[in-house]
């Protein structure tokens, strides 16, 4: 069944979180708290928790970054050296291990960096995660609750949402 | 295959060098002596460089302004004190020819950015011109600042018609933004070698020398295969007690001569110089 | 002690309700709705004096290009590079233009992983100095190089005749680190703007609403977004420490490593490190005035959190300070010798003004900022923190002339030697390219966080809350009861 939407713009933010905490409390079906989604101009770590675990995983992507970068960084370098056309350098071995580690580290922080900044943008769905309700003001000062439900429970939320001083409710069923 | 070549030779990578008997089983290492006592400082050997390795002869102004190519120079030192007097101060000169020391762990060559210097199985600090970019760390860290670099396009201004018909063809016309060194005439003894290789043995003593040795009137400079224990330069090395792969040279007695520039920053130079002998009294 | 505290509560409570009042970092009358506005403008129609500034940047730009087309086209000599000093203050410049970058990173990431708020309003435009500084610097890498046109060479790719660079010289561990440097802190920048790029996204109109909306990449602040950007940007920031402080520390070892007397000291890196972070304050302390005027950012950019940032700066100029000193120390007690007449040389040869003016300017000045008429009177601010500058610069110079004017080998010994036109002028091109790149980057990015400066607000707003709710019930008497004390 095709969802529908609906955003609702708080000024304050303890009326923001009354209206999250009155819709998890409600219990209606057509409508799960994982589909509310709170935009906000700075992050609300208050907020975020009346939203139940959300998880990230980025830091698994930068594991993964720091553990494959040094070591084919250092093995790239090593046989790379080994491989020019055999040439001793000031009496230096020919694979010198000192200076190769301060390669390997710089390696280990780009790649580190860059798998940090990839997974960054696979987990916020960017770019082009153009969400269907969305409002300027929500980067200004104003604090907006998007629920995603079935289109029947949409006048029930949108009750509970207006219930708390709501600035704007905006969406398919809007009044 | 590249992995596997760094894992089957991973030993010999792994070797640091110089190390004693480095050169024992190598056909060639090419070494150096330099009398000081013989050196007159007529410059011969400079003229004879610029001659063989196409030298671009750079001006007054800017010889001036420390932008000169001798890759062979002779240095002029004064004495000092008791040795420098008043009356006649020729007496306290002495001379000291400088080029490019081959050093066997050369402070140039692991700075070089690209790769451009390096060294040779024959023990030479060679320097590629294709390679180098310019960056001159391997002038700034040579500590006898024997590295020379083409500050402007010498070769318009060096050779005037007809001129440049008496360049060397065997050596390369360098172009601006590149480092040159001695190179212990390496297009001699290349062409030298490879004759060697083709007939089926190796080089004969003084079969081939550097432009600065054929053309030094006392035989100040000495030239030869160190490999070659029964070469003249093998036998000078052994006689002033010079050890290729040591930093510092004991002597077994006063009055040996040998000595080698700078060792102690652990350069292990190819290059012997045998100290001046002064009689003070006269 | 602490027998007698429990057997008073009362006296704990009697401390804990004593309150200092401390200065706010932003005032009262900052809001959400006002950062908005007054940013924006920043990004709006410029004012004459912005103007003033471009032009004169871009015309030093401009004389620099043509040095460097000169030198181009003639070789190096023109600029007057000689054999003993090879290197003259292309390489000086470089390592000052490297370091000045370090102290964005100080503030956007170290303040960051330490949660120090105060840096959340100056923190992005030292961000951006970091990445137009190592711009900068990259050029000096090219113009110092004898051809140019083969740089290529120094970058590691696979080719058909196996050819690589060699991983064992500094330089090109120069090269890697500020690639990785530069990589690192412009996606760090980035990243730390793409909410306030949506805001402007949310505010232009035109071609720069397109620009804002591919930058911004449909950020929207949902909480899953703000949940991850807060990982990633922790995360980037722990990064971005140690990879500052690596990057000067191989910088260094362009020295470090080499034989030099005056270069091979064991203490370079840290020393080389605090310079950046030293230089870099002060270049933080100069934009700060200049941008505060500019762009009318009095109200972000306000007198506590400038007193915060000099007395960093004033710590780290004693640690410097403090490392210069043991170099020349170790150097004179030490048993090189060549070494020790190389530091009597500096000090009292050809290059001891430079020396002693270095002395000057970045040992004794910085004892100016304790001062609280220098601290508040931002014109004088402003000489001072470019007199920093300078010291730092000439202490980069001196590290390299004076070496090479007097190594190892005597006959190579020269006197009195000194830069041509060509090198001055594009050194000035140098500052010109900066101004220019930064002054742009302030006119198409928000160079006030927008949505840090909220945070800050935001707290602020709690905290106040917070206290006077605290106050509400300590004035009803309610809490030598509750509360029996922490100990």
């Amino acid at each position: 069944m095709k969802k529908s939407h609906t955003l609702a713009l708080y000024a304050d933010m303890d009326e923001a979180a009354n209206a999250l905490k009155e819709l998890k409390s409600s219990g209606m079906s057509g409508f799960r708290m994982e589909d509310v989604v709170v935009k906000s101009p700075i992050d609300h770590p208050e907020l975020s928790e009346l939203l139940g675990p959300r998880p990230v995983y980025i830091q698994w992507f930068t594991l993964l970054g720091v553990l494959l970068g040094p070591t084919t960084g250092l093995v790239l370098i090593a046989s790379a050296q080994a491989s020019f056309i055999y040439q001793v350098r000031g009496g230096r071995p020919v694979v010198p291990l000192p200076p190769d580690m301060v390669l390997t580290y710089e390696l280990f922080i780009l790649s580190g960096v860059l798998m940090t900044v990839l997974a960054t943008f696979v987990a916020m769905k960017l770019p082009g995660n153009r969400s269907p309700l969305y409002n300027a003001s929500v980067s200004e000062d104003k604090i907006g609750i998007l629920v995603k439900a079935d289109p029947q429970s949409i006048p029930q939320i949108n009750e509970i949402l207006g219930r708390h001083k709501p600035l704007e409710i905006m969406g398919d069923q809007a009044r | 295959m590249s992995l596997s070549n760094l894992i089957q030779n991973w030993n010999s990578f792994r070797t640091r060098r110089p190390y004693e008997g480095q050169y024992d089983d190598a056909p060639y290492k090419w070494a150096m002596v330099i009398d000081l006592d013989a050196c007159i400082g007529c410059n011969a050997c400079t003229v004879a460089c610029y001659a063989e390795n196409n030298l671009p002869v750079v001006g007054k102004e800017r010889f001036g302004k420390g932008q000169a190519m001798h890759w062979i120079r002779i240095e002029r030192y004064w004495g000092e004190g008791d040795a420098m007097t008043s009356e006649f101060p020729d007496h306290g000169a002495q001379y000291l020819p400088m080029l490019c020391q081959q050093c066997e762990a050369a402070p140039c060559e692991p700075v070089c950015p690209v790769g451009a210097t390096h060294h040779s199985p024959d023990g030479l600090n060679t320097q590629v011109y294709n390679r180098c970019v310019g960056s001159r760390y391997c002038s700034a860290n040579c500590p006898y600042k024997v590295r020379y670099f083409n500050w402007w396009n010498y070769p318009d201004r060096a050779w005037p018609n007809p001129l440049e018909l008496q360049l060397n063809p065997d050596v390369t016309v360098r172009s601006k933004g590149v480092m040159e060194k001695c190179t212990f005439c390496m297009q001699r003894l290349r062409a030298g070698m490879d004759k060697a290789k083709t007939e089926g043995r190796i080089l004969a003593d003084g079969e081939v020398l550097t432009a600065c040795a054929q053309a030094c009137p006392t035989s100040a400079i000495t030239f030869g295969n160190l490999a070659d224990k029964k070469s003249k330069v093998a036998r000078m090395w052994k006689n002033q007690q010079v050890d290729l792969a040591k930093d510092s040279q004991e002597k077994s007695e006063e009055g040996i001569r040998g000595y080698r520039i700078l060792e102690e920053l652990n350069t292990y130079p190819s290059i012997v110089y045998l100290e001046r002998v002064r009689n003070l009294e006269a | 002690m602490s027998h007698s505290v429990h057997s008073h509560p009362q006296l704990d409570v009697q401390v804990e309700r004593k309150f200092i009042p401390k200065q706010k970092d932003l005032g009262a009358d900052v809001t959400w709705a006002k950062i908005n506005k007054d940013v924006l403008r920043s990004l709006e129609k410029p004012r004459p004096v912005f103007w003033v500034i471009f032009f004169s940047a871009l015309a030093l730009f401009s004389f620099g290009v043509y040095c460097e087309v000169y030198q181009y086209q003639n070789g190096m000599g023109v600029a007057d590079l000689n054999n003993p000093q090879v290197w003259g203050l292309y390489i000086a410049t470089f390592i000052f233009w490297i370091g000045m970058g370090h102290s964005g990173t100080l503030l956007s990431a170290l303040l960051h992983i330490i949660h120090a708020d105060w840096r959340k309003p100056i923190y992005r435009y030292s961000e951006a100095m970091t990445t137009f500084t190592l711009l900068t610097a990259a050029l000096f890498v090219l113009v110092h190089m004898g051809r140019l046109w083969q740089f290529y060479y120094v970058v590691a790719y696979p080719n058909e005749r196996w050819t690589w660079p060699n991983f064992t010289s500094p330089l090109v561990w120069d090269a890697t680190a500020i690639g990785t440097y530069l990589t690192s802190s412009l996606l760090f920048l980035y990243m730390g703007m793409i909410p306030d790029l949506a805001i402007c996204r949310d505010n232009a109109r035109g071609a720069r609403r397109a620009l804002y909306r591919f930058l911004s990449m449909g950020w929207q602040g949902t909480d899953r977004q703000w949940a991850n950007f807060k990982v990633a940007y922790m995360t980037m920031a722990c990064f971005l420490m140690p990879l500052a402080v690596s990057v000067h520390s191989i910088v260094s070892t362009d020295f470090a490593v080499s034989q030099n007397p005056g270069w091979h000291v064991t203490s370079f890196p840290p020393y080389f490190v605090l310079g950046a972070l030293y230089s870099g304050c002060s270049g933080i302390i100069t934009l700060f005035i200049v941008l505060r005027y500019v762009f009318r950012f009095e109200a972000y950019m306000t007198q506590p959190i400038l007193n915060k940032l000099i007395k960093m700066t004033f710590a780290i100029a004693m640690v410097w300070t403090y490392l210069d000193l043991i170099e020349y120390a170790t150097t004179w007690y030490g048993s090189d010798e060549v070494a020790k007449a190389d530091l009597i040389y500096r000090a009292t040869g050809d290059y001891a003004l430079q020396f002693w003016g270095m002395i000057f300017c970045a040992m004794v000045m910085p004892f100016t900022l304790l001062i609280r008429f220098v601290r508040h009177n931002y014109v004088v601010l402003l000489i001072i923190s470019l007199i920093l500058n300078v010291g730092m610069w000439l202490e980069r110079f001196q590290i390299i002339t004076p070496t090479f004017a007097k190594s190892h080998y005597p006959w190579t010994w020269t006197a009195g030697w000194w830069p041509s036109w060509v090198q001055w002028g594009i050194v000035a091109g140098s500052f010109g390219w900066f101004t220019m790149l930064f002054m742009l980057y302030c006119k198409i990015f928000p160079s006030v966080s927008m949505y840090e400066v909220k945070e800050m607000v935001h707290e602020q707003n709690m905290e106040e809350k917070a206290l006077a709710a605290q106050t509400d019930v300590h004035e009803a008497g309610l809490v030598p009861e509750m509360k029996g004390g922490q100990a």
